[in-house]
């Protein structure tokens, strides 16, 4: 695993990523589709405005995305001599994986997590908290940093932000379609062609209205829970020093198994280093168990 | 015909194999250019702190001449220094002096309150850690550019680019120490 080399793993994720905007779109506009041929509408006009829009939303969310993650963190850039060490880390890290250094910033909070975010790795940033720099020492805040700057060197951070964006997106556009389902059942429905044939479409509209979010959001889980792997193995091949991270990871699963709070929001959540969001389900989990991880590094 | 098409097909194929392993030779090799420059600016700030690290430490610690000696006959090799590899070579020397420097540090106390000394010493220890970085990265890149060069089939192009295996950087030896893992 340690051995696939970056540049596979680049295409990987281009592939990917272009996968998943079909899949999405699909299952979209599968749903659009038959919800508004239920009703008697004009699907292909109800299909060319809710692609729009989309494309409209998806595009700003894209080019956005990490003043939106660095925002809903409440980040503020990492300058001033209180942050030299963090500042010389990543820009030694950076030259050893052979990328420009990305911005640094810090987030306000007692937990020990950091994420990476951007497009590119010319445009993109990495944030550690607070926490993180009082908590960790010099090798584990290193190995913490390799791992993020390792999501950036590989565009993990990129197909990160197209699911994240796509995800947030298809579960809106659901939510919008459930609610007018709702309200033109209760109004009767206009030009509607008579009932019979139209219940069990509105049927099928409406479980694919829910089931779309959840599939995306399984296979989006199960492919970025390898993609730590990946990161991991990439920190150790940056700080040839497995036992930073490994202890690093302790911590954190310590710090979260104890206190059981976080500020970190749901939805930017697979942005981090560690899920903060105890979830249960493991098909739902952005993350692997902590152990295996730890497990994994230890063969290193 | 279809002896002429097969062939066609086979001509066309060596040629875009060549064309792809030039053009991954000459990024490798730029790579390795670039990384070597990182470790050139390293080294080249670093010794352009040396100086005003003297003058600071001159005033505070006046029984050490000779090792202040050493550390500015070791930055003048730096900075005289043709090649990259002679370059490393020095800033290893260099570097070791100032270690000592540091150490010997200890037995100042008014010379470890100075601001100035204290600034000089935190920006010379990340510029010794970004040294050990860039040198990784050079490293890699000699692998890379190393294992296309030497690997069949891309070797046949190589050796038409007349292209060689690249040198490591060495590694200082107390770096050799490999730091003790126990699981």
């Amino acid at each position: 695993m340690a051995k696939a080399h970056f540049q596979d793993q680049i295409r990987r994720n281009n592939v990917l990523s272009f996968f998943f905007l079909i899949l999405a779109f699909i299952l979209t506009g599968g749903f659009i589709w038959v919800i508004t041929v239920a009703f008697g509408y004009d699907p292909f006009f109800m299909l060319i405005i809710a692609s729009t829009i989309s494309i409209i939303i998806t595009f700003i969310s894209y080019t956005n995305s990490s003043r939106i993650a660095l925002a809903s963190a409440r980040a503020y850039p990492a300058e001033g001599a209180k942050f030299t060490v963090l500042n010389n880390l990543v820009e030694g890290l950076s030259m050893a994986a052979g990328i420009p250094k990305p911005k640094v910033y810090v987030m306000p909070s007692k937990e020990i997590n950091a994420f990476a975010a951007g497009t590119k790795p010319d445009k993109s940033v990495v944030c550690v908290t607070e926490g993180a720099l009082e908590t960790l020492t010099k090798y584990e805040l290193e190995g913490v940093i390799a791992h993020e700057l390792s999501h950036i060197k590989h565009y993990d951070i990129r197909y990160i932000t197209i699911v994240t964006v796509v995800v947030g997106l298809v579960a809106i556009v659901s939510q919008i379609m459930l609610r007018s389902l709702f309200w033109g059942g209760i109004g009767g429905r206009r030009g509607g062609k008579n009932g019979g044939g139209d219940f069990l479409l509105i049927i099928i509209g409406i479980l694919l209205a829910i089931l779309a979010p959840i599939v995306l959001r399984i296979v989006y889980f199960a492919i970025s829970r390898k993609r730590e792997y990946m990161a991991d193995a990439g920190s150790v091949q940056l700080t040839r020093n497995p036992k930073g991270l490994i202890n690093a990871l302790k911590k954190i699963e310590d710090f979260y198994t104890t206190k059981r709070q976080t500020k970190i929001d749901k939805s930017v959540a697979p942005m981090y280093i560690s899920d903060p969001h105890k979830i249960i389900k493991k098909a739902f989990s952005t993350h692997p168990a902590t152990e295996d991880r730890i497990k994994a590094l230890e063969k290193m | 015909m279809i002896g002429i098409i097969i062939l066609g097909i086979l001509v066309i194929l060596v040629v875009l194999f060549f064309i792809g392993y030039y053009n991954r030779i000459v990024v490798l090799e730029n790579r390795i250019d670039n990384a070597g420059s990182q470790i050139d600016v390293q080294l080249k700030k670093r010794a352009d702190l040396v100086p005003n690290l003297i003058n600071t430490v001159k005033g505070y610690a006046k029984h050490e001449k000779e090792l202040l000696e050493n550390i500015t006959k070791a930055r003048a090799s730096v900075v005289n220094a043709k090649n990259l590899e002679e370059k490393a070579k020095a800033g290893n020397e260099l570097q070791k002096t100032l270690k000592s420097l540091f150490a010997v540090a200890e037995n100042y106390p008014q010379l470890r309150a100075n601001e100035n000394f204290l600034h000089l010493q935190h920006e010379l220890s990340g510029i010794e850690d970004k040294v050990a970085y860039a040198r990784q990265h050079y490293n890699d890149s000699v692998l890379s550019f190393n294992n296309i060069v030497e690997k069949f089939p891309s070797n046949l192009v190589a050796g038409m680019m007349k292209k060689d295996g690249k040198k490591y950087l060495e590694i200082p030896q107390e770096d050799k120490v490999v730091p003790k893992v126990s699981f």
